[in-house]
């Protein structure tokens, strides 16, 4: 046990003693953000880079050019009294200085058809724009000819978006839950599963290799069992996950509470929120209705049950990693072994994805119980209230399968630690087993 | 009985058997060599040593007991395949090697210090492993493996990767805890530093014991009855006595002379004093290296008959 202890520590200061860790750790959330922000910064960017385009309007009805505004990125021109034949002319007399033409033909009202045409190409952006312009003027127009006043202004009262609250019944009471925040969850969770293990597995391995390569591995287990090395580097290395989630858990309260703060939302109180409660709730902003929902999350099940199969991912899989990794001497030479084991964590992730839009379906049910896929898909259906027996019996074969295979991974990691030369193939692997 | 008695042990990996019936006995307080060509089995005979493999069959008793994980605690291995961890402080590194084989954190690091001040590494201590020349590397890898004192050591080819000073060096701390008591399992093929340092050895080849004994036992039981004559004279052969044979290549001034069957030495040099003048001879016996070579081609030639 002490040795153990040893081992787990000082795989644990490795890692964590690294400048790269801290780095990680760190940057990971900036990265993120980057991600999150990059694409927005791009689209702002491609917008405002782009030079105004020249679009000439040729309005045979004369009522509809008006609708269309000229702003940033497009002008338009209306141009009257021309006719369609001699459009191609105009374009090319234009010499280029126009970027397309639009023609309302004289029947729009009737067919609903409106013409653009171009040499070059026509942006998607720029066909909303003009459908949409020329669409609610045209509505309005047939609004007006039926000769009912203050048409406008009755539909407009008439009109309801309904908006959809789902309470649940639940021993506390009454409660608002919400779907699209279940589902927010449900994918977050899933994702940091997948991540983490797929990450710190390869990091186990790759510790792994790193004994052999360095020849310590003879000296260490000289010292201990081979299984006490690997279980100590498993635990020493799953302790750093949990650190470093740990600080990011820190990190994201700071900004939540600044957020909330400057926000303005910091005193919402996760209660149970009545029907009544809620009609007065309909004039707090719509921010904090979504923090109201994101609140009425029962959290307590959710991150122990998250922790669980965090756990139980993990040792299934970083013990997969570690016996794969003992056998082979170069990290180079890993790829063969690892492809399959990723291959299962894909299917596991692309399972939690159609699993999302039903989260109570066979497919979801059953992959969230087999263990090589439960752990990922297991977090999708942890918001929307999984039954007990098949938590209890997702988490029984995810952990007996866990040790089981710790079990096998030791058994591989002891011939394989000291197995060096000839490259080790999946027969090697069973005939170490036995 | 032997301190560390090796009773028969058998290991079989698939397709093979590594080691089939090997049982050797190494005295308290001795150094003993364990020889054989690469393949032979000594590595796995080690490892069964250190319980990193365990045996088929047969038993290793240790101090009169059948070993136990515990016992693991009680040797010092330095394995052939050995390296450090290179981003682990040197003094950490060793403290942490003393602490698996059960040391108190204290003990450690007041051994750590004894002995890095012994290989003149004092301010090492806090450099990384890999800051240090490979000569250092493979002194702190020395300390790593004596740090907690063990009643037996098994150096495995421990010269290996030193030059000539530090392996003189290592040499003189490998007779100090000798002298200190401890016993000493040295596995090797260079034949050199057996005849220096072991008394006993054990030769194996194909899994087997094919010779076992004190080195000078040995030597005996090889020796082929030739003297080496230092004289100025020509000497002829004399059949009754003994044969003439091509000089030593490399001591050329000496002439060889092979005794014939049942001749004793004496007879043949009162003979040659008579007849020649002698400035001086001596009896040759074969290196632990011709030996070894002798042994083990004989050997394969039986196998492969």
């Amino acid at each position: 046990m002490n040795k153990l202890r040893l081992i787990i520590a000082r795989e644990y200061m490795s890692i964590v003693g690294r400048k790269s860790f801290i780095f990680m750790t760190l940057g990971m959330p900036l990265l993120f953000l980057l991600i999150m922000a990059v694409p927005v910064g791009l689209a702002y960017l491609n917008d405002k880079g782009s030079d105004t385009q020249q679009i000439a309007v040729i309005d045979e009805t004369g009522r509809y050019a008006a609708a269309l505004h000229s702003d940033d990125m497009y002008s338009f021109v209306a141009i009257k009294g021309d006719t369609v034949t001699n459009a191609r002319e105009f374009y090319n007399k234009a010499n280029g200085s126009l970027d397309a033409i639009i023609i309302i033909p004289r029947n729009v009202d009737s067919t609903g058809v409106v013409n653009i045409f171009s040499e070059g190409t026509i942006t998607p952006a720029l066909v909303s724009t003009i459908r949409n312009a020329i669409t609610d003027t045209i509505e309005s127009a047939h609004l007006a000819e039926m000769g009912i006043p203050n048409i406008q202004q009755m539909i407009d009262n008439a009109h309801v978006d309904v908006d959809v609250r789902s309470i649940k019944w639940s021993e506390e009471g009454e409660q608002e839950s919400s779907t699209a925040a279940s589902m927010g969850l449900g994918f977050m969770l899933s994702l940091i599963i997948y991540m983490f293990v797929l990450m710190y597995g390869a990091m186990i391995m790759n510790s792994v290799i790193e004994e052999k390569t360095n020849r310590i591995v003879e000296v260490v287990v000289s010292s201990c069992r081979p299984f006490q090395l690997m279980l100590g580097k498993i635990i020493g290395v799953g302790l750093v996950g949990l650190t470093q989630m740990a600080i990011w858990i820190v990190l994201l309260a700071v900004v939540g509470m600044v957020a909330g703060s400057a926000l303005g939302i910091g005193n919402v109180s996760p209660e149970a929120v009545s029907p009544e409660a809620l009609a007065k709730a309909q004039d707090l902003g719509a921010m904090q209705v979504i923090m109201n929902q994101v609140m009425s999350i029962n959290y307590l099940p959710i991150i122990c049950y998250f922790l669980l199969y965090f756990i139980g991912g993990y040792l299934l899989y970083s013990s997969l990693f570690a016996g794969l990794g003992s056998a082979v001497d170069q990290p180079s030479d890993s790829s063969q072994f690892t492809t399959p084991v990723i291959l299962i964590m894909l299917i596991a992730f692309y399972a939690g994805m159609v699993c999302m839009e039903n989260p109570t379906g066979p497919t979801a049910v059953w992959c969230s119980i087999i263990p090589f896929t439960s752990p990922v898909v297991m977090m999708v259906r942890l918001p929307f209230d999984v039954p007990t027996w098949q938590l209890m019996l997702s988490l029984a074969l995810l952990f007996s399968t866990a040790l089981a295979i710790t079990w096998l991974a030791a058994r591989i990691y002891r011939r394989g630690i000291l197995h060096y030369g000839q490259k080790a193939s999946f027969k090697d692997l069973f005939k170490w087993i036995k | 009985m032997a301190y560390l008695d090796i009773n028969n042990v058998v290991k079989r990996y698939e397709g093979h058997t590594a080691l089939d019936g090997v049982s050797m006995q190494v005295e308290q307080g001795c150094i003993y060599g364990l020889l054989g060509p690469n393949g032979a089995g000594k590595s796995t005979l080690i490892r069964i040593i250190n319980r990193i493999l365990a045996a088929d069959e047969g038993t290793v008793t240790l101090n009169g007991k059948a070993m136990t994980d515990d016992d693991i605690a009680h040797i010092g291995y330095l394995p052939e395949e050995r390296g450090l961890y290179k981003k682990m402080k040197v003094g950490d590194h060793i403290v942490y090697l003393g602490r698996l084989k059960g040391m108190t954190k204290a003990d450690a690091v007041a051994s750590m210090h004894w002995w890095l001040d012994r290989f003149n590494l004092k301010e090492w201590e806090n450099k990384k492993v890999e800051n240090l020349s490979k000569g250092m590397q493979q002194k702190v890898q020395f300390i790593g493996t004596v740090i907690h004192r063990p009643p037996l050591l098994i150096f495995d080819e421990p010269f290996s990767g030193f030059d000539p000073v530090n392996a003189e060096q290592l040499k003189a701390e490998i007779l100090a805890l000798r002298d200190q008591g401890s016993t000493i399992l040295f596995s090797t093929h260079n034949m050199a530093s057996v005849e220096e340092v072991c008394q006993q050895i054990t030769l194996l080849n194909h899994s087997h014991v094919v010779l076992t004994g004190s080195v000078d036992e040995v030597k005996q039981q090889h020796k082929k009855n030739i003297i080496a004559v230092q004289t100025p004279d020509t000497i002829a052969a004399n059949p009754d006595l003994f044969t003439l044979l091509p000089p030593d290549p490399v001591k050329k001034a000496d002439t060889r002379i092979k005794l014939a069957a049942g001749v004793q030495v004496r007879d043949a040099i009162n003979w040659l004093n008579e007849h020649y003048f002698l400035t001086g001879f001596s009896e040759v016996l074969p290196s632990m290296n011709e030996i070894f070579i002798e042994t083990v081609k004989s050997k394969n030639v039986e196998n492969n008959e």
